[in-house]
């Protein structure tokens, strides 16, 4: 890994087009900046991590949800606009 | 020649490890260009629908047929949840507005509940059968928001 020291309002450079502030300092937090093309999605890491847990978790899921107590039944309009995406009905 | 459009009866047959080989309408095929996270080499989903009234569907890959996501409509559930749309992202979907998108949360059994992603929603363009996982960076949403809570342990497990 490469490593940086870098004072506040310092920044650095990823490629031609990311470039990532420091814009404050304080304690043992430190606040960044970055300016990056709409394109390069940036996400703090714990998150993407915890989403990228709960699909892996998901995957695994079996079974038939469809007469769970208590779901909601959908507004008509919504419904219909889902069904419309719908590749197939399936009988499960 | 022939043109393929919505609604006609051209079928595709499609291996599923759940509910065996499923006939789908090829046009209504889902693509998602960066896959989800962590899936990112599956790239080609089908929306299949249990029955006009349940709220949950399954999100069926074309490429494995073991990997399948229930997925539900998240604004279902809880009222006032709304999807912030970057612009790129928008851009990247052919959207031109973030109401036009619809919206999907990936459905998991956490701790004896029924719980929905809301932190990373689905959002689909259903013009263009495009869809990408977005990573919600403010906390407004749980990536285990309880839908349902199971009684007991006899819960749905089998298909």
């Amino acid at each position: 890994m490469l490593v940086l020291s870098r004072h506040c309002e310092e920044a650095i450079m990823i490629g031609d087009d990311v470039e990532i502030v420091i814009v404050d300092i304080r304690g043992d937090k430190v606040r960044l900046g970055v300016n990056a093309p709409a394109r390069v999605a940036v996400h703090r890491k714990e998150i993407y991590e915890s989403i990228r847990e709960e699909n892996a978790q998901a995957a695994s899921l079996r079974g038939v949800l469809g007469s769970l107590p208590g779901a909601p039944s959908m507004a008509h309009q919504r419904a219909a606009a889902i069904s419309s995406i719908a590749a197939a009905r399936i009988s499960a | 020649m022939h043109r393929i459009t919505p609604g006609t009866e051209f079928h595709m047959k499609v291996r599923t490890t759940r509910f065996g080989e499923v006939e789908i309408d090829p046009t209504r095929l889902l693509v998602f260009p960066h896959g989800l996270l962590g899936f990112a080499r599956f790239r080609t989903f089908a929306l299949l629908q249990p029955d006009d009234r349940g709220v949950f569907y399954w999100l069926q890959s074309i490429e494995d047929p073991e990997l399948a996501f229930v997925v539900t409509d998240p604004t279902a559930w809880a009222t006032g949840y709304t999807v912030p749309i970057r612009a790129g992202e928008l851009t990247e979907l052919g959207l031109e507005r973030a109401e036009d998108a619809t919206i999907f949360a990936i459905v998991n059994r956490r701790d004896g509940a029924i719980t929905a992603n809301l932190q990373g929603p689905i959002v689909v363009n259903a013009a263009s059968r495009t869809g990408i996982q977005l990573v919600l960076s403010d906390r407004t949403g749980s990536t285990r928001h309880e839908l349902v809570r199971l009684p007991g342990t006899a819960v749905a497990q089998s298909a």
